[in-house]
């Protein structure tokens, strides 16, 4: 609630304007308090006058004739007095802030003090002789010309003490029957206008002082404040200054230990800066470059890549730039292939202030993806033609067109073309993973009827799942199902799958197909009653080359691929791939695909009808 | 749907291993008449003596590939309306999709099953108008 400091220059503590309290939050009423304060203040010194004069005048004036008279003025002097030096200490120990109250009580006193010598005058000037009668007068005149330094800083307790003396006296000055006194008389409420005007025009100079005062409180307390704020500021100013300085040290390290070569340039091209890592990569050692034009040191002067007006673009565009494939030129001549960055600095007047560049040699990168890329041309074309004739060869073997062959030989040449089919399986997986995990893998998507798929892939794995005696079984009322997706790739997946649940299950065992439409999508399950996955495989499941021990390759064949290659094209046809344990045993493989809307079924209604 | 029965293939193949296994997949299993011929340079006069139902390129061969021998039919009068199959090992979906709106009839791919070839030609076959 305090929203102000303590007061600043105050003559006493007890006199502030609130001694035990929190001043006043209004400058009005601080003043006035201000200015009752000075009243009490100075209430002690007229205490004091009081009772000196007051001993004089009974000293001075004594005559055993009005002895009794003079004692009861000198005890009414003393009681007046001490009422008000009580009201003085109780206004020192005041809890309130009522100043109306105090500044009631001061012109109380002030009026009881002021009739007190107005009765002295009045009792006392008649019954005395004519120099006791001028003494007398110069008191009181004394005592009201006094008054006004006591009293003035309100004017009219000064009126009301003043008239407390002067209403006596006059009126014992013109009923005195003297014509000097009477004229004097009549001169007196001037000589008390008078008197009250200065008083009020002291008042109103106490007021401005005081206002002064408070201005000056309030002035000096704002500068407190701004001073704390400066100091604030500055501290901050020092923190920021420090923070900057650590982030400085801790880029220039990023920059030194980095492996990617960090250069900056002006927007002309010149070399600023250079990280070891850029040193290394061009050759130049930094006082080679610093000072230098970039264009015509690091990059070949051709119409690609970076040149004059490339230079001239980026830094007019004033947006970052990366090139993944920029031809550069090394100290020894050597072009290398680099991927560089250029972010401009700008500062708040829009205006490129610097480069930074960062880059790497991704030469040997790009000749190791050449390399990859001859390979899989080779694994595709080289490796698939001698295949072609392996497996052809044995296949026609195998079925019998040549006549009949010996059943020990049809049993190699059965062993020697599954293991043909099994090493053109692995190309083509690896072919396939390869596409897929570089990006350049396409699908091929229509809308497709997923019961359908189902049960082609089934008839086409028959076979197969005959090899291991056991039975594929499809769902009998499949709900139908349109999904968006690239058939020939279904086809595959679902035959992985099956194939998968087939080579898993027990001889004479079933592997369960099911189709659910489950709001937008179509879930496909392969349920089988094999061993399960093991905890230690779960994770890695459909990473590739994954299986769960390599004994299961040489039993069961297999890359190690399929799943891998499932989840990716699941996913590349929006769908989910996942598997869990089947009640009672076994494995439940399970791929969902969202479904096509009821327009798109209707299209293909219609194309069905057209058809 | 053409009614006529597919008799009569010639087939444009460098490798002799894989020449001999086609010939004997579409002889013995199809019941068809073959011709081979193992220079893509002089398929064209082979082609048209033979006076094929149907041609079978190799995609990737030495001197001429696949797809330039298919252009070259394509503009020779006698064999431009000779229905074309490739068998390749390598060929992209973009690369097909061009060919087949050249003209060309499907593809097979390498490896092939001998045992189905010969039905998978005739499928290929009765999608003629």
């Amino acid at each position: 609630m305090n929203t102000e400091a303590a007061p600043i220059t105050v003559d006493a503590p007890n006199f502030t304007a609130a001694a035990d309290h929190e001043p006043s939050p209004d400058p009005g009423l601080r003043i006035f308090a201000d200015r009752v304060a000075h009243l009490y203040r100075q209430s002690n010194a007229g205490i004091l006058l009081t009772l000196l004069v007051g001993a004089i005048i009974t000293v001075e004036l004594w005559t055993p004739r009005y002895r009794d008279l003079t004692i009861m003025w000198w005890l009414i002097t003393i009681a007046i007095t001490a009422a008000r030096y009580a009201l003085y200490r109780s206004y020192l120990q005041r809890t309130d802030h009522d100043e109306e109250k105090w500044l009631r009580w001061m012109a109380i006193g002030a009026l009881a003090a002021g009739v007190n010598w107005g009765i002295a005058g009045a009792v006392f000037f008649p019954s005395h002789a004519d120099d006791q009668q001028v003494f007398l007068a110069f008191i009181l005149a004394g005592l009201i010309s006094g008054g006004i330094a006591v009293f003035a800083s309100v004017w009219w307790t000064y009126a009301l003490y003043a008239a407390g003396i002067m209403l006596p006296f006059t009126y014992v000055l013109a009923t005195f029957g003297n014509r000097l006194f009477a004229e004097l008389a009549m001169l007196v409420p001037v000589f008390y206008a008078a008197n009250i005007a200065v008083a009020y025009r002291l008042d109103r100079v106490f007021a401005a002082g005081f206002k002064a005062r408070e201005d000056y409180r309030g002035v000096a307390h704002e500068q407190e404040l701004m001073n704390v704020q400066i100091e604030e500021q500055l501290q901050e100013l020092l923190n920021a200054r420090r923070e900057v300085e650590a982030s400085g040290r801790k880029l220039t390290l990023f920059a030194e230990r980095a492996p990617i070569a960090v250069l900056e340039f002006d927007a002309n091209a010149t070399v600023l800066e250079m990280n070891p890592a850029a040193e290394n990569l061009f050759g130049y050692a930094l006082g080679e470059l610093v000072g230098r034009n970039g264009l015509q040191m690091l990059f070949p002067a051709d119409d690609f890549g970076v040149n004059e007006s490339w230079w001239h673009d980026f830094v007019s565009g004033v947006k970052p730039a990366t090139l993944s494939r920029l031809r550069c030129v090394r100290r020894d001549g050597l072009e290398i292939m680099c991927e560089f960055t250029f972010t401009p600095l700008v500062n708040d007047e829009g205006d490129v202030i610097s480069i930074i560049a960062q880059g790497r040699d991704i030469t040997q990168q790009l000749e190791a993806e050449r390399l990859k890329k001859e390979f899989t041309s080779t694994l595709s074309h080289e490796l698939r033609t001698p295949l072609t004739s392996i497996i052809g060869s044995l296949q026609l073997i195998n079925s019998g067109v040549l006549g009949d062959v010996e059943k020990d030989v049809i049993e190699l040449t059965t062993i020697a073309e599954r293991n043909g089919q099994r090493l053109l399986d692995l190309i083509n997986d690896l072919l396939d993973i390869e596409k897929i995990e570089s990006g350049k893998f396409t699908l091929a998507p229509e809308i497709v009827s997923l019961d359908s798929v189902l049960r082609d892939t089934l008839v086409l794995n028959k076979g197969f799942a005959d090899r291991y005696n056991v039975r594929l079984a499809l769902e009998e009322r499949l709900t139908p199902a349109r999904v968006e997706a690239d058939p020939k790739r279904l086809v595959q997946i679902v035959t992985n799958l099956v194939s998968n649940a087939a080579k898993f299950s027990p001889e004479g065992g079933t592997v369960d197909v099911t189709l659910q439409v489950n709001g937008e999508r179509a879930r496909v399950g392969i349920h089988d009653r094999g061993s399960g996955i093991p905890d230690t495989f779960r994770a890695r499941i459909f990473s590739r080359f994954a299986q769960a021990d390599s004994t299961a390759t040489r039993q069961k064949g297999g890359t190690g691929l399929g799943l891998a290659i499932c989840k990716r094209l699941i996913e590349l046809m929006h769908g989910t791939i996942g598997f869990e344990d089947r009640p009672g045993g076994g494995t439940t493989f399970y791929f969902e695909l969202p479904v096509m809307g009821d327009k798109a079924n209707n299209a293909l209604a219609q194309l069905g009808a057209v058809q | 749907m053409t009614t006529k029965p597919l008799e009569r293939i010639c087939y444009v193949e460098d490798d002799e291993d894989i020449q001999r296994i086609v010939r004997m997949s579409l002889e013995r299993v199809g019941k068809m008449k073959v011709e081979i011929v193992g220079d893509p340079m002089v398929a064209i006069d082979a082609i048209v003596s033979f006076k094929p139902d149907l041609v079978m390129l190799d995609w990737m061969m030495p001197g001429m590939d696949g797809p330039t021998l298919f252009r070259k039919l394509k503009e020779t009068p006698e064999t431009k309306d000779l229905p074309v199959v490739f068998m390749t090992a390598k060929a992209s979906a973009t690369e097909m999709e061009e060919l087949r709106s050249l003209g060309a009839l499907g593809a097979i791919s390498k490896p092939f099953s001998p045992k189905d070839l010969p039905e998978q030609l005739r499928a290929l076959w009765n999608t003629l108008p």
